[in-house]
Protein backbone atom coordinates (compact mmCIF):
# COMPACT_ATOMS: atom_id res chain seq x y z
CA UNK A 1 0.00 0.00 0.00
CA UNK A 2 1.62 3.18 -1.35
CA UNK A 3 1.16 5.72 0.91
CA UNK A 4 1.47 8.42 -1.86
CA UNK A 5 -1.30 6.64 -4.22
CA UNK A 6 -3.79 6.20 -0.95
CA UNK A 7 -3.34 10.27 -0.21
CA UNK A 8 -4.39 10.90 -4.09
CA UNK A 9 -7.30 8.21 -4.09
CA UNK A 10 -8.39 10.45 -0.36
CA UNK A 11 -8.74 13.65 -2.55
CA UNK A 12 -10.44 12.00 -5.50
CA UNK A 13 -12.57 10.31 -3.03
CA UNK A 14 -13.03 13.89 -1.33
CA UNK A 15 -13.74 15.53 -4.20
CA UNK A 16 -16.15 13.34 -5.27
CA UNK A 17 -17.76 13.14 -1.96
CA UNK A 18 -18.28 16.79 -1.94
CA UNK A 19 -19.95 17.08 -5.57
CA UNK A 20 -22.95 14.20 -4.82
CA UNK A 21 -23.29 15.78 -1.20
CA UNK A 22 -24.03 19.18 -2.92
CA UNK A 23 -26.62 17.33 -5.14
CA UNK A 24 -28.26 15.58 -2.58
CA UNK A 25 -29.52 18.99 -0.45
CA UNK A 26 -27.77 21.88 -1.97
CA UNK A 27 -27.88 21.65 -5.53
CA UNK A 28 -30.11 19.80 -8.57
CA UNK A 29 -31.87 17.17 -6.73
CA UNK A 30 -30.55 14.98 -9.80
CA UNK A 31 -29.99 11.72 -7.80
CA UNK A 32 -26.71 11.44 -7.82
CA UNK A 33 -26.14 11.24 -4.44
CA UNK A 34 -28.19 8.41 -4.81
CA UNK A 35 -26.35 5.44 -3.38
CA UNK A 36 -26.99 3.38 -6.57
CA UNK A 37 -25.37 5.90 -8.67
CA UNK A 38 -23.37 7.88 -6.23
CA UNK A 39 -20.94 4.53 -5.29
CA UNK A 40 -20.43 2.85 -8.81
CA UNK A 41 -19.47 6.52 -10.06
CA UNK A 42 -16.35 6.47 -7.26
CA UNK A 43 -15.99 2.40 -8.13
CA UNK A 44 -15.48 4.08 -11.86
CA UNK A 45 -12.99 6.92 -10.63
CA UNK A 46 -10.94 4.08 -8.67
CA UNK A 47 -10.67 1.20 -10.94
CA UNK A 48 -13.33 -0.83 -9.59
CA UNK A 49 -16.77 -0.16 -11.26
CA UNK A 50 -18.01 -3.90 -10.56
CA UNK A 51 -17.21 -3.46 -6.75
CA UNK A 52 -19.02 0.01 -6.87
CA UNK A 53 -22.06 -1.57 -8.62
CA UNK A 54 -22.60 -4.37 -6.02
CA UNK A 55 -22.37 -2.39 -3.08
CA UNK A 56 -23.99 0.15 -4.45
CA UNK A 57 -27.53 -2.27 -5.28
CA UNK A 58 -27.63 -3.14 -1.28
CA UNK A 59 -26.76 0.16 0.20
CA UNK A 60 -29.73 1.91 -2.29
CA UNK A 61 -32.03 -0.95 -0.84
CA UNK A 62 -30.89 -0.02 2.61
CA UNK A 63 -31.41 3.97 2.49
CA UNK A 64 -34.30 3.61 0.35
CA UNK A 65 -36.60 5.09 3.02
CA UNK A 66 -34.10 7.87 3.25
CA UNK A 67 -36.31 11.34 1.88
CA UNK A 68 -36.43 14.53 2.26
CA UNK A 69 -40.58 14.58 3.03
CA UNK A 70 -41.21 18.51 4.31
CA UNK A 71 -39.17 19.89 6.80
CA UNK A 72 -37.84 16.40 8.02
CA UNK A 73 -34.04 15.95 8.04
CA UNK A 74 -33.74 12.22 6.88
CA UNK A 75 -30.37 10.19 8.03
CA UNK A 76 -27.83 11.37 5.27
CA UNK A 77 -27.60 8.31 3.04
CA UNK A 78 -24.88 9.89 0.74
CA UNK A 79 -22.35 10.35 3.56
CA UNK A 80 -23.27 6.87 5.03
CA UNK A 81 -22.97 5.22 1.32
CA UNK A 82 -20.09 7.20 0.27
CA UNK A 83 -18.15 5.89 3.67
CA UNK A 84 -18.68 2.71 2.96
CA UNK A 85 -18.01 2.61 -0.81
CA UNK A 86 -14.43 4.81 -0.19
CA UNK A 87 -13.08 2.23 2.68
CA UNK A 88 -14.54 -1.01 0.66
CA UNK A 89 -12.91 0.63 -3.00
CA UNK A 90 -9.70 1.60 -1.31
CA UNK A 91 -9.30 -1.93 0.43
CA UNK A 92 -10.10 -3.51 -3.27
CA UNK A 93 -7.28 -1.12 -5.09
CA UNK A 94 -4.88 -1.50 -2.31
CA UNK A 95 -5.15 -4.37 -0.32
CA UNK A 96 -7.23 -7.74 -1.59
CA UNK A 97 -10.07 -7.69 -4.02
CA UNK A 98 -13.08 -7.30 -1.48
CA UNK A 99 -15.59 -10.65 -0.46
CA UNK A 100 -19.03 -10.01 0.47
CA UNK A 101 -17.38 -10.31 4.03
CA UNK A 102 -15.31 -6.93 3.55
CA UNK A 103 -18.37 -5.63 2.05
CA UNK A 104 -20.42 -6.36 4.90
CA UNK A 105 -18.06 -5.12 7.72
CA UNK A 106 -17.26 -1.81 5.35
CA UNK A 107 -21.35 -1.43 5.35
CA UNK A 108 -21.49 -1.99 9.36
CA UNK A 109 -18.79 0.44 9.95
CA UNK A 110 -20.38 3.06 7.96
CA UNK A 111 -24.40 2.87 8.54
CA UNK A 112 -24.09 5.12 12.01
CA UNK A 113 -22.56 7.78 10.04
CA UNK A 114 -26.82 8.03 8.57
CA UNK A 115 -27.82 9.81 11.71
CA UNK A 116 -24.39 11.27 12.47
CA UNK A 117 -24.92 13.13 9.06
CA UNK A 118 -28.54 14.40 9.92
CA UNK A 119 -27.48 15.83 12.94
CA UNK A 120 -24.61 18.07 10.78
CA UNK A 121 -27.35 18.59 8.45
CA UNK A 122 -29.23 19.76 10.93
CA UNK A 123 -26.12 22.18 12.16
CA UNK A 124 -25.85 23.55 8.85
CA UNK A 125 -29.48 24.50 8.66
CA UNK A 126 -29.16 26.65 11.80
CA UNK A 127 -25.92 27.92 9.88
CA UNK A 128 -28.42 28.86 7.33
CA UNK A 129 -30.44 31.33 9.53
CA UNK A 130 -27.61 33.80 9.81
CA UNK A 131 -28.01 33.40 5.59
CA UNK A 132 -31.39 34.07 5.65
CA UNK A 133 -30.89 36.76 8.30
CA UNK A 134 -28.51 38.67 6.21
CA UNK A 135 -30.95 38.78 3.23
CA UNK A 136 -33.06 40.37 5.38
CA UNK A 137 -30.24 42.60 6.39
CA UNK A 138 -29.43 43.36 2.54
CA UNK A 139 -32.96 44.13 1.72
CA UNK A 140 -33.28 46.88 4.62
CA UNK A 141 -29.78 48.46 3.67
CA UNK A 142 -31.06 48.31 -0.57
CA UNK A 143 -28.45 45.78 -1.42
CA UNK A 144 -30.09 43.25 -2.84
CA UNK A 145 -27.27 42.03 -5.12
CA UNK A 146 -25.46 40.58 -1.47
CA UNK A 147 -28.88 37.85 -2.09
CA UNK A 148 -26.54 36.46 -5.17
CA UNK A 149 -23.75 35.25 -3.06
CA UNK A 150 -25.46 33.57 -0.05
CA UNK A 151 -26.56 30.00 -1.81
CA UNK A 152 -22.84 29.83 -2.65
CA UNK A 153 -21.96 30.24 1.01
CA UNK A 154 -24.07 27.52 1.94
CA UNK A 155 -23.46 25.03 -1.09
CA UNK A 156 -19.60 25.80 0.34
CA UNK A 157 -19.84 24.57 3.57
CA UNK A 158 -22.29 21.56 2.01
CA UNK A 159 -19.12 20.70 -0.35
CA UNK A 160 -16.63 20.81 2.27
CA UNK A 161 -18.11 19.07 5.25
CA UNK A 162 -19.02 16.22 2.83
CA UNK A 163 -15.62 16.55 1.45
CA UNK A 164 -13.36 16.20 4.74
CA UNK A 165 -15.99 13.90 6.58
CA UNK A 166 -16.10 11.08 3.54
CA UNK A 167 -12.23 11.45 3.05
CA UNK A 168 -12.05 11.22 6.30
CA UNK A 169 -14.29 8.18 7.17
CA UNK A 170 -13.06 6.79 3.80
CA UNK A 171 -9.02 6.71 5.09
CA UNK A 172 -10.13 5.50 9.01
CA UNK A 173 -12.49 2.80 7.33
CA UNK A 174 -9.52 1.14 5.33
CA UNK A 175 -7.18 1.18 8.51
CA UNK A 176 -10.24 -0.30 10.47
CA UNK A 177 -10.74 -2.46 7.60
CA UNK A 178 -7.32 -3.93 7.01
CA UNK A 179 -6.70 -4.16 10.65
CA UNK A 180 -10.19 -6.36 11.69
CA UNK A 181 -10.31 -8.49 8.55
CA UNK A 182 -7.18 -10.54 9.20
CA UNK A 183 -8.63 -10.98 12.87
CA UNK A 184 -11.90 -12.74 12.06
CA UNK A 185 -11.59 -16.12 12.09
CA UNK A 186 -13.03 -18.92 9.79
CA UNK A 187 -16.54 -19.07 11.84
CA UNK A 188 -16.73 -15.11 12.56
CA UNK A 189 -15.74 -14.42 8.76
CA UNK A 190 -18.02 -16.65 7.40
CA UNK A 191 -20.74 -15.80 9.41
CA UNK A 192 -20.22 -11.87 8.15
CA UNK A 193 -20.48 -13.02 4.72
CA UNK A 194 -23.55 -14.69 5.33
CA UNK A 195 -25.40 -11.89 7.01
CA UNK A 196 -24.03 -10.09 4.12
CA UNK A 197 -25.47 -12.49 1.18
CA UNK A 198 -28.81 -13.05 3.24
CA UNK A 199 -29.25 -10.82 6.18
CA UNK A 200 -28.30 -7.24 4.20
CA UNK A 201 -30.27 -7.84 0.97
CA UNK A 202 -33.58 -8.50 3.06
CA UNK A 203 -33.23 -5.75 5.04
CA UNK A 204 -32.99 -3.66 2.41
CA UNK A 205 -35.52 -5.70 0.45
CA UNK A 206 -38.14 -4.94 3.35
CA UNK A 207 -37.29 -1.26 3.78
CA UNK A 208 -38.06 -1.09 -0.19
CA UNK A 209 -41.37 -3.45 0.25
CA UNK A 210 -42.38 -1.19 3.47
CA UNK A 211 -42.49 2.23 0.93
CA UNK A 212 -44.94 0.40 -1.14
CA UNK A 213 -48.30 2.08 -0.30
CA UNK A 214 -50.78 -0.27 -2.31
CA UNK A 215 -51.04 -3.57 -1.57
CA UNK A 216 -51.30 -4.99 -5.09
CA UNK A 217 -47.67 -3.53 -5.77
CA UNK A 218 -46.60 -6.21 -2.49
CA UNK A 219 -48.89 -9.21 -3.97
CA UNK A 220 -46.86 -8.37 -7.78
CA UNK A 221 -43.72 -8.04 -5.86
CA UNK A 222 -44.15 -12.02 -4.26
CA UNK A 223 -45.68 -13.47 -7.73
CA UNK A 224 -42.77 -11.54 -9.31
CA UNK A 225 -40.09 -13.36 -6.54
CA UNK A 226 -41.35 -16.56 -7.65
CA UNK A 227 -41.93 -16.50 -11.12
CA UNK A 228 -38.35 -15.20 -11.52
CA UNK A 229 -36.65 -17.28 -8.80
CA UNK A 230 -37.98 -20.67 -10.76
CA UNK A 231 -36.74 -19.45 -14.33
CA UNK A 232 -33.22 -18.48 -12.62
CA UNK A 233 -33.06 -21.98 -11.18
CA UNK A 234 -34.62 -23.68 -14.17
CA UNK A 235 -31.57 -21.40 -16.17
CA UNK A 236 -29.29 -22.84 -13.80
CA UNK A 237 -30.14 -26.23 -14.12
CA UNK A 238 -30.44 -25.78 -17.36
CA UNK B 1 -46.50 52.48 0.12
CA UNK B 2 -49.34 51.53 -2.43
CA UNK B 3 -48.84 49.78 -5.29
CA UNK B 4 -49.18 52.87 -8.13
CA UNK B 5 -47.00 54.91 -6.31
CA UNK B 6 -44.17 51.82 -5.86
CA UNK B 7 -45.05 51.66 -9.76
CA UNK B 8 -44.86 55.04 -10.75
CA UNK B 9 -41.35 55.67 -8.94
CA UNK B 10 -40.06 53.15 -10.39
CA UNK B 11 -41.58 52.30 -14.21
CA UNK B 12 -41.42 48.67 -14.93
CA UNK B 13 -39.27 47.52 -18.17
CA UNK B 14 -41.75 45.46 -19.42
CA UNK B 15 -42.41 41.97 -19.08
CA UNK B 16 -40.20 39.38 -17.91
CA UNK B 17 -38.78 37.72 -21.51
CA UNK B 18 -37.32 33.83 -21.85
CA UNK B 19 -34.07 34.74 -20.92
CA UNK B 20 -34.93 36.09 -17.57
CA UNK B 21 -37.73 33.16 -17.08
CA UNK B 22 -34.27 30.52 -18.22
CA UNK B 23 -32.05 32.30 -15.63
CA UNK B 24 -34.70 32.17 -12.99
CA UNK B 25 -34.85 28.14 -13.90
CA UNK B 26 -31.19 28.17 -13.76
CA UNK B 27 -31.35 29.21 -10.26
CA UNK B 28 -34.19 27.30 -9.60
CA UNK B 29 -31.73 24.27 -9.19
CA UNK B 30 -30.31 25.87 -6.10
CA UNK B 31 -33.56 26.14 -4.52
CA UNK B 32 -32.73 24.18 -1.40
CA UNK B 33 -29.14 25.51 -0.94
CA UNK B 34 -29.97 27.49 2.17
CA UNK B 35 -32.51 26.13 3.73
CA UNK B 36 -32.66 27.02 7.33
CA UNK B 37 -35.45 26.13 10.09
CA UNK B 38 -36.97 29.63 10.50
CA UNK B 39 -37.92 30.85 7.09
CA UNK B 40 -37.07 27.35 5.09
CA UNK B 41 -36.21 27.88 1.65
CA UNK B 42 -37.18 31.58 1.84
CA UNK B 43 -33.33 32.41 0.22
CA UNK B 44 -33.28 29.82 -2.25
CA UNK B 45 -36.65 30.98 -3.53
CA UNK B 46 -35.77 35.14 -3.71
CA UNK B 47 -32.45 33.75 -5.04
CA UNK B 48 -34.56 32.50 -8.29
CA UNK B 49 -36.89 35.56 -8.32
CA UNK B 50 -34.10 37.86 -8.60
CA UNK B 51 -33.39 37.96 -12.19
CA UNK B 52 -37.29 38.28 -13.06
CA UNK B 53 -37.47 41.16 -10.27
CA UNK B 54 -34.29 43.12 -11.16
CA UNK B 55 -36.37 43.43 -14.82
CA UNK B 56 -39.29 44.85 -13.37
CA UNK B 57 -38.22 47.13 -10.53
CA UNK B 58 -35.52 49.55 -9.51
CA UNK B 59 -35.02 51.17 -6.03
CA UNK B 60 -36.80 50.79 -3.30
CA UNK B 61 -39.36 49.00 -5.25
CA UNK B 62 -37.04 46.20 -6.06
CA UNK B 63 -36.16 45.85 -2.30
CA UNK B 64 -40.08 45.67 -1.62
CA UNK B 65 -40.70 42.87 -4.12
CA UNK B 66 -37.48 41.07 -2.89
CA UNK B 67 -38.51 41.26 0.68
CA UNK B 68 -42.10 39.63 -0.24
CA UNK B 69 -40.01 36.87 -1.33
CA UNK B 70 -38.20 36.32 1.70
CA UNK B 71 -40.58 35.26 3.27
CA UNK B 72 -40.96 31.80 5.11
CA UNK B 73 -41.53 29.30 1.68
CA UNK B 74 -41.32 25.31 2.10
CA UNK B 75 -42.28 23.47 -0.48
CA UNK B 76 -41.00 21.02 -3.29
CA UNK B 77 -37.93 21.69 -5.27
CA UNK B 78 -39.29 20.40 -8.34
CA UNK B 79 -42.58 21.57 -8.05
CA UNK B 80 -41.64 25.20 -7.08
CA UNK B 81 -40.18 25.53 -10.69
CA UNK B 82 -44.13 25.87 -11.23
CA UNK B 83 -44.94 28.85 -7.83
CA UNK B 84 -42.04 30.77 -9.40
CA UNK B 85 -43.43 31.05 -12.69
CA UNK B 86 -46.90 31.93 -11.30
CA UNK B 87 -45.07 34.33 -8.84
CA UNK B 88 -42.91 35.91 -12.05
CA UNK B 89 -46.13 36.33 -13.87
CA UNK B 90 -48.06 37.87 -10.60
CA UNK B 91 -45.29 40.28 -9.87
CA UNK B 92 -45.35 41.96 -13.86
CA UNK B 93 -48.99 42.79 -12.78
CA UNK B 94 -48.16 44.27 -9.56
CA UNK B 95 -45.45 46.08 -11.53
CA UNK B 96 -48.10 47.38 -13.62
CA UNK B 97 -50.25 48.29 -11.15
CA UNK B 98 -52.94 45.49 -11.73
CA UNK B 99 -52.45 43.73 -8.35
CA UNK B 100 -51.58 44.42 -5.01
CA UNK B 101 -48.15 43.24 -3.92
CA UNK B 102 -50.03 41.19 -1.21
CA UNK B 103 -51.79 38.63 -3.71
CA UNK B 104 -48.47 37.06 -4.40
CA UNK B 105 -47.86 36.42 -0.59
CA UNK B 106 -51.35 35.21 -0.69
CA UNK B 107 -50.68 32.74 -3.74
CA UNK B 108 -47.11 31.02 -2.27
CA UNK B 109 -48.82 30.58 1.41
CA UNK B 110 -51.76 29.09 -0.40
CA UNK B 111 -49.97 26.56 -2.80
CA UNK B 112 -46.79 26.14 -1.25
CA UNK B 113 -48.30 23.09 0.49
CA UNK B 114 -50.56 21.47 -1.87
CA UNK B 115 -47.40 21.50 -4.22
CA UNK B 116 -45.00 20.29 -1.80
CA UNK B 117 -47.25 17.45 -0.86
CA UNK B 118 -48.00 16.41 -5.29
CA UNK B 119 -43.91 16.49 -5.38
CA UNK B 120 -43.04 14.51 -2.15
CA UNK B 121 -45.84 11.83 -3.15
CA UNK B 122 -44.70 11.71 -6.52
CA UNK B 123 -41.03 12.20 -6.94
CA UNK B 124 -39.66 11.16 -3.40
CA UNK B 125 -41.72 8.55 -2.44
CA UNK B 126 -43.07 6.81 -6.00
CA UNK B 127 -40.81 7.76 -8.88
CA UNK B 128 -37.01 7.29 -6.84
CA UNK B 129 -38.19 4.00 -5.60
CA UNK B 130 -39.40 2.76 -8.94
CA UNK B 131 -36.19 4.06 -10.50
CA UNK B 132 -34.09 2.84 -8.21
CA UNK B 133 -36.08 -0.41 -7.90
CA UNK B 134 -35.89 -1.14 -11.83
CA UNK B 135 -31.92 0.11 -11.62
CA UNK B 136 -31.03 -1.80 -8.63
CA UNK B 137 -32.61 -5.44 -10.70
CA UNK B 138 -30.53 -4.75 -13.86
CA UNK B 139 -27.29 -4.20 -11.78
CA UNK B 140 -27.84 -7.49 -10.44
CA UNK B 141 -29.05 -8.59 -14.05
CA UNK B 142 -25.09 -7.14 -14.85
CA UNK B 143 -26.61 -4.41 -16.89
CA UNK B 144 -23.72 -1.89 -15.50
CA UNK B 145 -25.30 1.19 -17.47
CA UNK B 146 -28.51 0.13 -15.18
CA UNK B 147 -27.36 3.37 -12.70
CA UNK B 148 -26.73 6.06 -15.87
CA UNK B 149 -30.14 4.69 -16.91
CA UNK B 150 -32.01 5.46 -13.78
CA UNK B 151 -30.52 8.70 -13.56
CA UNK B 152 -31.73 9.64 -16.90
CA UNK B 153 -35.08 8.33 -16.38
CA UNK B 154 -35.73 9.85 -13.45
CA UNK B 155 -34.15 13.68 -14.57
CA UNK B 156 -36.29 13.43 -18.09
CA UNK B 157 -39.52 13.54 -15.50
CA UNK B 158 -37.38 16.48 -12.97
CA UNK B 159 -36.15 18.60 -15.70
CA UNK B 160 -39.54 18.74 -17.56
CA UNK B 161 -41.64 19.11 -14.43
CA UNK B 162 -39.37 22.30 -13.29
CA UNK B 163 -38.89 23.81 -17.19
CA UNK B 164 -42.68 23.23 -18.03
CA UNK B 165 -43.77 24.03 -14.23
CA UNK B 166 -42.08 27.49 -14.46
CA UNK B 167 -43.23 28.63 -18.12
CA UNK B 168 -46.78 27.14 -17.67
CA UNK B 169 -46.61 29.16 -14.42
CA UNK B 170 -45.37 32.39 -16.33
CA UNK B 171 -48.36 31.68 -18.47
CA UNK B 172 -50.96 30.70 -16.37
CA UNK B 173 -50.32 32.10 -12.87
CA UNK B 174 -53.05 31.13 -10.45
CA UNK B 175 -54.18 29.09 -13.02
CA UNK B 176 -50.98 26.65 -12.75
CA UNK B 177 -52.98 24.57 -10.14
CA UNK B 178 -55.14 22.84 -13.18
CA UNK B 179 -52.65 22.27 -15.67
CA UNK B 180 -50.40 20.62 -12.48
CA UNK B 181 -53.91 18.98 -12.11
CA UNK B 182 -53.98 17.83 -15.23
CA UNK B 183 -51.02 15.77 -15.25
CA UNK B 184 -52.65 13.80 -12.60
CA UNK B 185 -49.27 12.97 -10.54
CA UNK B 186 -51.40 11.07 -7.87
CA UNK B 187 -52.64 8.43 -10.03
CA UNK B 188 -49.30 7.90 -12.13
CA UNK B 189 -47.61 7.40 -8.48
CA UNK B 190 -50.20 5.02 -7.58
CA UNK B 191 -49.17 3.13 -10.68
CA UNK B 192 -45.95 3.46 -10.06
CA UNK B 193 -46.00 1.98 -6.68
CA UNK B 194 -47.64 -0.91 -8.24
CA UNK B 195 -44.36 -1.78 -10.23
CA UNK B 196 -42.11 -0.87 -7.63
CA UNK B 197 -43.46 -4.17 -6.21
CA UNK B 198 -42.67 -6.17 -9.18
CA UNK B 199 -39.27 -5.25 -9.38
CA UNK B 200 -38.57 -5.65 -6.26
CA UNK B 201 -39.61 -8.87 -6.57
CA UNK B 202 -37.69 -9.67 -8.86
CA UNK B 203 -34.50 -8.22 -7.34
CA UNK B 204 -35.09 -10.35 -4.18
CA UNK B 205 -35.00 -13.31 -6.54
CA UNK B 206 -31.72 -12.05 -8.01
CA UNK B 207 -30.51 -11.68 -4.55
CA UNK B 208 -31.57 -15.36 -3.98
CA UNK B 209 -29.62 -16.72 -6.92
CA UNK B 210 -26.37 -14.91 -6.46
CA UNK B 211 -26.06 -16.42 -2.72
CA UNK B 212 -27.02 -19.93 -4.49
CA UNK B 213 -23.98 -19.26 -6.60
CA UNK B 214 -21.59 -17.91 -3.66
CA UNK B 215 -19.32 -20.04 -0.75
CA UNK B 216 -21.77 -19.64 1.41
CA UNK B 217 -25.01 -21.07 -0.16
CA UNK B 218 -27.22 -23.66 1.83
CA UNK B 219 -28.13 -26.05 -1.19
CA UNK B 220 -31.25 -27.65 -1.88
CA UNK B 221 -32.16 -24.22 -3.13
CA UNK B 222 -33.27 -23.27 -0.52
CA UNK B 223 -31.72 -19.54 -0.37
CA UNK B 224 -34.99 -18.37 -2.09
CA UNK B 225 -36.62 -19.66 0.93
CA UNK B 226 -34.31 -18.19 3.85
CA UNK B 227 -34.31 -15.14 1.92
CA UNK B 228 -38.24 -14.44 1.47
CA UNK B 229 -38.79 -15.37 5.69
CA UNK B 230 -35.70 -13.06 6.47
CA UNK B 231 -37.59 -10.17 4.22
CA UNK B 232 -41.02 -10.66 5.76
CA UNK B 233 -39.36 -10.68 8.86
CA UNK B 234 -37.53 -7.59 8.17
CA UNK B 235 -40.46 -6.05 7.18
CA UNK B 236 -42.61 -6.81 10.55
CA UNK B 237 -39.95 -5.41 12.16
CA UNK B 238 -39.72 -2.22 10.18
CA UNK B 239 -43.36 -2.01 10.56
CA UNK B 240 -43.15 -1.82 14.54
CA UNK B 241 -41.12 0.85 13.95
CA UNK B 242 -37.57 -0.56 14.45
CA UNK B 243 -34.94 1.72 12.66
CA UNK B 244 -32.80 -0.24 9.91
CA UNK B 245 -29.16 0.09 11.94
CA UNK B 246 -30.89 -1.00 14.47
CA UNK B 247 -31.94 -4.06 12.93
CA UNK B 248 -28.63 -4.64 10.32
CA UNK B 249 -26.86 -4.63 14.11
CA UNK B 250 -28.95 -6.90 15.63
CA UNK B 251 -29.12 -9.45 12.98
CA UNK B 252 -25.89 -9.64 12.02
CA UNK B 253 -24.55 -9.96 15.60
CA UNK B 254 -27.24 -12.74 16.17
CA UNK B 255 -25.94 -14.64 12.99
CA UNK B 256 -22.56 -14.45 14.25
CA UNK B 257 -23.01 -15.03 17.64
CA UNK B 258 -25.19 -17.91 16.48
CA UNK B 259 -22.74 -19.50 13.99
CA UNK B 260 -19.91 -18.95 16.20
CA UNK B 261 -21.96 -20.73 19.04
CA UNK B 262 -22.65 -23.50 16.88
CA UNK B 263 -19.72 -23.92 15.46
CA UNK B 264 -17.70 -24.28 19.01
CA UNK B 265 -20.04 -27.05 19.57
CA UNK B 266 -19.68 -28.50 16.32
CA UNK B 267 -16.65 -27.71 15.21
CA UNK B 268 -17.06 -27.53 11.00
CA UNK B 269 -15.31 -24.60 9.72
CA UNK B 270 -11.35 -24.01 11.05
Amino acid sequence: MEPATVAIDLALIAACGGLVGLDRRGAFQAMISQPLVAVPLLGALLGQLEVGLALGATLQLLWMSSMLFGANTPPNETLASMVAGGMVLLYGKHIATPDIAVMTIGILLAVPLGPLGRAIDVRLERLNLALSQRALAAVAESRVEIIDRLPWIALGRVFSIHAALIALGSGVGLIVLAAVHPLLDGAVLVAVATAGMYLVPALGLAVAFSLIRRRRGIALGLLTFVAVAIMLDHGGAG
Amino acid sequence: MTVAATASETPAEGTVGVGTLLRVLWRSFFFLSATNFERMQNVGFAYAMLPALRRLYRGRALDEAVERHLAFFNSHPYMAGALLGAAVRIEEDIAAGRRQPMEVEAFKRCMMGPFAAVGDSFFWASLRPFGAAWAVAGVLSGVIWAPLAFLLLYNLFHVAVRGYGLFAGHRSAEAIIQRIERIELVRLADRLHIATGLFLGATGALFADRAMRSPVGIGDGLEPFLLATLTVICVLCIKRKMAMPLLLYLFTGGCIALMAGLNALFPLID
